[in-house]
């Protein structure tokens, strides 16, 4: 099958150490097989692999990709990824960014761009269509990300071109830091800002102005038309463009299982105070997108009056809301926008510095870690300012914020008693949904092939729904169709919150694929190339040792109960979880004693060039 | 005469607008050839504009245009490409900067309103473009204007059994009917 659109067919090699790039061209079969986006950087970094010493070593290569639908005239197609081997988690990682960086990047003419060595000053990258030059970031050092945008634009001479930045804290190799674009869209989890660090690479700018490839434009917009029409056709369009995420925060409190007081409780009596209506009334000053987006769903907050008068940002989200709210037992909706431009500005990752944040809490306020062992302070739930603080000191790597910095791995190497307390997977923290109620939810952040993340598989939703009783054999299956549908958007590079949110039909991506490229496809072979590329990825956990015992859900999912609410004295039971987890391989077609992939199952999968025996051998 | 009108504040900084207005106006993909171009500035000041051309009666462009490539056809302005030397004298004197250009292109070109249908209007999901008679331009600060206005009084009744409100501007009261009392 020949693809006559939808790719420039070329992918930016560029060598920071040398200070070379080059174009490279990739095959047919290539952009066919691994579509785009995270496709692309699971086959990269698995074709690198072997040469990857350590995640913050040189040898380490950062993927930014878009996909073929990045850009076009369809609904939420500002996507993008970044891929690399996690600082955080020591495996495979990937971190997805709204906004209009990504379209920018296809507009220069290249579908991906992978970025190798480490430059010997402080550098960034400017790509402007086809001339790349790698400059000096020297007066850009210790700068906050929107400061960074800010002047870079100004020193470039053009308010248009798009800047992806890391903060101090990505300088400081801080394993969560992250990537801020678009003054406020990050790529916020497993911390690709610390790769960025690691290479002495503080920024990316661009600029492109090519015509994206599209084989059938007139087909490709009346699909876009149709998807456009239905979303704006829709009850609860207007309801989602003045709320945005900030509307979850209601519907995950009433069904008990909002991260409360460090993931103990899963109702907070003061949710009133941290929801989207609060926002809506006192916060909101404007409704942001992402690129070619009807729902808008980012909201521009502002704080008018109090001691945080005068923080704005493009957010909060529901993750953000939760973390620096609930789970911190914090009821003011100013501090949690204060909380959020601290952390976008530093540049970490608000979910996973909230929850190491109430870890830290919720420790100190049973005595396991004393006012001496985090250079005299006294945090206590619902204190703002020693939140405020612990941001900085995380970001900075200041006093106790350098073993925080260094996630949930160090924590625990620092202060193993704290395991009944943290709520992480591999290495990366859990997200702002309660997991004991929903035994999906546990089987995804235990086998999300990033770690505790809810971005490959959101069940927890229709378990709810459905009632907690029905068979584990079609638990497995929702888990395993989510951990499919959704990073095929993640290849394609389109937001998946049309479909979430809205409803609007998977099949219509087909359509799209089809008028973009000129090849015939069908949803369910779009799956099938989706399910490769997440047995790439488990390829890549196992070569760097991840087996299954390392597929758990957080400690506390078994041994801590929630204590209030509709789902009181909820936990997943570990035998239930251990058939589940057996039922699940098996689905997978990945050995059940260890959780590796069978071979034929890759062979099943186009993969039969990865030699599991050999591989491993 | 219909005009374009924009409302910043609804703007969500999307870009759709682009994206319909360069698949008509060049058929093609690429938000950079559209000849409405959203400006996202932020945090100081947080705004979101769509610029676009407004179709002055007085155009600067073609004030400043050293050929008389430009000209006024029914109430839109146009670039004569026969005439035009593509200096881009218009595209810095047009005080909007709504007249574009792109590298591919060999000429500067801007809104041409789209035959009265205009694509942009119809693709923007939160209704920031509207294209309205230009007499009901100023339309909405005439309404906050007179809403606003100090003094209103309110008288409460019953109709129909339903308690309803009527509001109205007490000549006593107003600052203007104080003034010429004093005088």
């Amino acid at each position: 099958m020949k693809l006559k659109g939808g790719y420039h067919k070329r992918i930016l090699d560029i060598d920071l150490k040398k200070g070379k790039s080059k174009s490279v061209d990739t095959k047919n079969a290539y952009a066919l097989k691994y579509i785009g986006g995270r496709g692309y950087g699971a086959r990269m970094l698995w074709d690198s692999l072997g040469s990857i010493r350590s995640p913050l070593d040189e040898s380490n290569i950062l993927v930014m990709a878009s996909g073929p639908l990045t850009g076009l005239y369809i609904p939420s197609s500002g996507k993008m990824t970044f891929a690399s081997i996690s600082p955080a988690t020591g495996i495979y990682a990937d971190s997805n960014v709204g906004g209009s960086f990504g379209v920018e990047l296809r507009q220069t003419g290249y579908d991906a761009v992978v970025i190798r060595g480490r430059a010997r000053e402080p550098s960034y990258i400017w790509i402007d269509d086809d001339s790349v030059q790698i400059k000096s970031a020297k007066k850009y050092v210790g700068c906050v990300s929107s400061k960074v945008e800010h002047d870079m634009k100004k020193d470039l001479g053009d308010e248009k071109i798009k800047v992806a930045a890391t903060g101090p804290a990505g300088e400081k190799l801080v394993n969560f830091a992250c990537i801020t674009t678009d003054w406020g869209r990050n790529a916020g989890r497993t911390g690709m800002g610390a790769i960025m660090g690691s290479k002495n690479l503080k920024a990316i700018a661009l600029r492109g102005s090519v015509d994206l490839p599209v084989h059938d434009l007139d087909g490709m917009i009346e699909a876009g038309r149709r998807a456009f029409e239905y979303l704006r056709g829709h009850d609860l369009f207007r309801f989602w463009q003045q709320q945005g995420l900030m509307s979850v925060l209601d519907y995950v409190n009433n069904a008990g299982v909002l991260p409360t007081y460090n993931f103990r409780d899963g109702v907070f009596d003061r949710a009133d105070s941290i929801n989207g209506e609060t926002m809506l009334l006192n916060y909101k000053i404007g409704d942001s997108a992402c690129f070619s987006c009807p729902m808008a769903c980012g909201n521009v907050c502002l704080v008018k009056e109090g001691k945080y008068a005068g923080a704005v940002i493009d957010g909060p989200e529901y993750e953000t809301a939760c973390m620096f709210g609930s789970n911190v037992g914090v009821d003011k909706f100013d501090a949690i926008i204060r909380a959020n431009q601290l952390c976008d500005d530093m540049g970490i990752d608000t979910i996973s510095t909230g929850n190491i944040i109430a870890v830290l809490i919720d420790a100190y306020e049973q005595g396991i870690i004393k006012k001496d062992d985090i250079d005299g302070m006294t945090p206590r739930w619902g204190d703002d300012e020693a939140v405020m603080k612990l941001i900085e000191k995380i970001a900075m790597r200041d006093g106790v914020g350098d073993i925080l910095a260094g996630g949930s791995k160090v924590i625990l190497e620092k202060w193993p008693n704290l395991k009944p307390l943290v709520s992480q997977v591999k290495g990366l923290e859990q997200s702002a949904y309660d997991a004991r109620a929903a035994i999906t939810m546990a089987l995804e952040y235990a086998t999300a092939d990033v770690g505790a993340h809810h971005n490959r598989a959101w069940p927890i939703a229709k378990e709810l729904e459905m009632g907690l009783d029905w068979p584990l054999e079609k638990k497995a299956d929702l888990v395993i169709y989510h951990q499919t549908v959704r990073p095929l958007f993640d290849m394609l590079s389109v937001c998946r919150l049309p479909w979430i949110e809205l409803g609007l039909n998977e099949e219509a991506y087909v359509g799209m694929y089809e008028a973009v490229t000129g090849t015939k496809t069908t949803l369910k072979e779009l799956l099938e190339r989706s399910e490769a590329v997440y047995n790439i990825t488990r390829m890549i956990n196992v070569k760097l040792g991840i087996r299954r015992a390392d597929d758990m859900p957080p400690d506390p999912v078994f041994d801590r109960p929630i204590r209030t609410g509709p789902h009181a004295g909820a936990a997943v039971d570990r035998e239930k979880f251990r058939k589940l987890l057996d039922i699940y391989y098996r689905k997978r077609g990945w050995d059940v004693e260890t959780g590796i992939p069978l071979q034929k199952t890759l062979n099943r999968l186009g993969l039969e060039g990865i030699d599991v025996k050999n591989e491993l051998g | 005469m219909k005009k374009l009108m924009v409302i910043p504040e609804r703007c969500s900084g999307c870009r759709i607008c682009e994206l319909a207005c360069a698949a008509d106006k060049f058929h093609v993909n690429n938000p950079k050839k559209s000849a409405i171009q959203v400006m996202v500035l932020y945090p100081h000041p947080v705004i979101r504009m769509p610029i676009v051309c407004r179709q002055c009666k007085e155009p600067k462009c073609m004030e400043n245009c050293p050929t008389d490539a430009i000209k006024v056809r029914d109430g839109i302005v146009e670039i004569d490409e026969d005439e035009c030397i593509s200096c881009q004298a218009c595209v810095t004197s047009c005080p909007f900067g709504a007249i574009f250009v792109h590298r591919d292109l060999q000429f500067p070109f801007k809104c041409d309103l789209c035959e009265g249908e205009p694509k942009c209007v119809e693709a923007c999901p939160k209704d920031a473009i509207l294209y309205v008679p230009e007499e009901t331009l100023g339309q909405s600060q005439r309404l906050s204007s007179v809403l606003s206005y100090a003094h209103m009084k309110e008288v409460e009744y019953r109709e129909e059994g339903m308690d309803k409100k009527l509001r109205y501007a007490d000549m006593s009261g107003s600052s203007a009917s104080r003034r010429s009392q004093n005088l």
